[in-house]
């Protein structure tokens, strides 16, 4: 009986392997749990109110929430939970040992979870539809009125998900780095907090837990140069890191 | 000579001012397995991580079955399968799943996993979860990781760790028909002297990061000095008095006296003329006299007070 590999390792096959691991994890049903608190929380906003409120109100408000406080507090847990499937068991000996270019592990990882953030932010899309409709249907005199216009709704959280890309970069790279998820988590939670009571500081468009809020921003220069500061400087960051983690050794 | 699964030349890595590994140099055979001994902190995972290129040595080379883990680590790390200490399986996966993923990284077909689980007889608990073996499941299941695609060098770290006195007897056995079975070579780290004898055809052992004894088992237990252990009521006489004649003996832990023999000398009558001496030049009364057994831990013994 043949034993031979069928083909050299390819990266299709480690993201493919890194897709895998999600299964029954905790960080799949972390992603599923954030979007959903914030369409329950605009569920029961909506019945609270006495008057209609306009389509794009509603999706606007849910967009902001997420931006500006449960995205980067759920980046932080996603990218801890997703090293610490590696970390928790001490794989990493096993995996950098395994003949594959070491990169390709990272890279998956990465890959992986910039899928996870994406998907996240489409099953808010869905959510917050359906939880204004819900309330609508429940309490016909909130119904949203106004035209909705799903395009622009998406639009507007496909450039939160770009302009994230720092954020993601930098909590994967600490939570990869350090077996223990205490540095990730100090470093996410205080990167929040400063996000959020610095919002009007105007350095804070550097500030990578504030910069997909910034999409928002009345200042369509402003959001223009935040989301160019998070792709690009998440792009240079996730490089930096594959880089630092494929060579240093781990002990 | 037979040539060489394992071969390290000067290998040397430091930590700072420590030298964790100090200039190995080893040469396993193919088909041998080879026990690879010495106390905690001796340097055998450290020498264990530079085989599989996790750490890069400051000093020294090293093959794995012809090929230079630094100048091509994946193609050094093809010819490896290695149960490690820390085995991290993702517990929140079945076992299946688990060997499935390894088996996708080597780009392994399907059938593969099938192969290992029933080798490692551990085809009836692949479905379930990692998270509900036994410690004895998962040093199975690690086994069966190590010989996905039938490696042609095994390293398998400390793998009776944890397992009940039934599971090393599987264990034992498994591993002494593998080179046979498999073709495999296996590197056997452990301190667990008894296990290693059983099932090493080669052995080396480190102290302080150097090796300072390898070869064949059964031509270093035969070159071994021989031994006799004296009892007597006064041993410190005893040892004083042949001591004052030329013999080698020193006293061990339950006030025997021990004498160490050449391999060149015959045995009996050695003993015979270190009685005559204790005897009637020395007035020693003797309540017994018998040879200790050439064992791998007289052998490590020796190796590691050098």
């Amino acid at each position: 009986m043949s034993t031979a590999p069928l083909q050299s390792p390819r990266f299709a096959t480690a993201l493919a392997v890194e897709i895998h691991k999600l299964r029954r994890s905790l960080a799949l049903l972390l992603a599923a749990i954030a979007p959903l608190l914030i369409a329950i929380f605009i569920f029961f906003n909506m019945l609270r109110l006495q008057k209609p409120m306009p389509w794009e109100m509603a999706l606007q408000s849910s967009a902001a929430i997420w931006a500006f406080f449960m995205l980067p507090m759920s980046v932080t847990a996603l990218t801890a939970l997703v090293a610490q499937t590696e970390h928790g068991p001490r794989s990493w000996d096993h995996l950098r040992a395994l003949p594959l270019p070491r990169w390709h592990l990272y890279a998956a990882k990465a890959i992986c979870v910039l899928g996870v953030v994406a998907a996240m932010h489409l099953l808010l899309a869905l959510l917050t539809l359906l939880a204004v409709e819900l309330a609508g249907a429940i309490k016909p005199a909130v119904a949203a009125t106004g035209p909705l216009d799903q395009s622009a709704y998406l639009g507007l959280l496909g450039r939160v998900f770009l302009s994230a890309w720092l954020l993601v970069a930098v909590q994967l790279w600490i939570a990869l780095r350090h077996a223990s998820f205490v540095p990730a988590l100090a470093v996410g939670i205080g990167g929040t907090f400063f996000a959020v009571v610095a919002t009007s500081a105007k350095a804070g468009v550097f500030l990578p837990w504030q910069i997909p809020v910034n999409q928002l921003a009345s200042d369509p220069a402003r959001a223009q140069f935040a989301l160019l500061l998070g792709m690009i400087g998440g792009c240079i960051a996730l490089t930096a890191m594959l880089l630092h983690l494929g060579r240093r050794e781990v002990r | 000579m037979m040539p060489a699964a394992i071969e390290t030349h000067d290998l040397t890595r430091r930590f700072g001012d420590r030298t964790a590994v100090d200039g190995i140099s080893m040469c396993v055979p193919e088909r041998s397995i080879y026990g690879f001994l010495g106390r905690n902190g001796a340097g055998k995972t450290t020498t264990i991580k530079l085989l599989l290129g996790l750490l890069k040595a400051d000093a020294g080379s090293a093959r794995i079955a012809g090929i230079d883990v630094a100048a091509d680590r994946i193609g050094a790390a093809r010819k490896l399968g290695a149960l490690l200490e820390a085995q991290g399986f993702y517990p929140h996966l079945s076992g299946y799943e688990n060997l499935h993923l390894s088996r996708r990284l080597l780009g392994l077909r399907a059938r593969e996993v099938d192969r290992v689980l029933d080798v490692t007889e551990m085809a009836q608990h692949g479905r379930r979860r990692v998270a509900d073996y036994s410690l004895g499941m998962r040093q199975r299941l690690g086994l069966a990781r190590a010989m996905l695609g039938a490696p042609e060098v095994l390293i398998l770290d400390e793998p009776t760790n944890g397992l009940d006195p039934e599971g090393i007897a599987d264990m034992r056995s498994f591993l002494r028909e593998l080179p046979a079975r498999s073709g495999a070579t296996v590197l056997l780290s452990s301190h667990l002297l008894g296990e290693i004898e059983q099932v090493a055809t080669h052995i080396g052992i480190l102290s302080h990061g150097r090796l300072v004894l390898e070869g064949a088992l059964a031509e270093l237990k035969a070159g071994l000095a021989g031994e006799v252990a004296i009892q007597t009521d006064t041993p410190e006489r005893a040892l004083a008095i042949a001591l004052d004649h030329g013999f080698d003996v020193v006293r061990d832990q339950h006030d025997s006296v021990i004498a160490r023999f050449t391999p060149r000398e015959d045995l009996r009558h050695a003993t015979a003329c270190l009685t005559r001496v204790l005897c009637i030049a020395g007035g020693i009364r003797i309540h017994a006299i018998a040879p200790r057994q050439r064992t791998l831990e007289t052998l490590y013994r020796h190796a590691a007070a050098q």
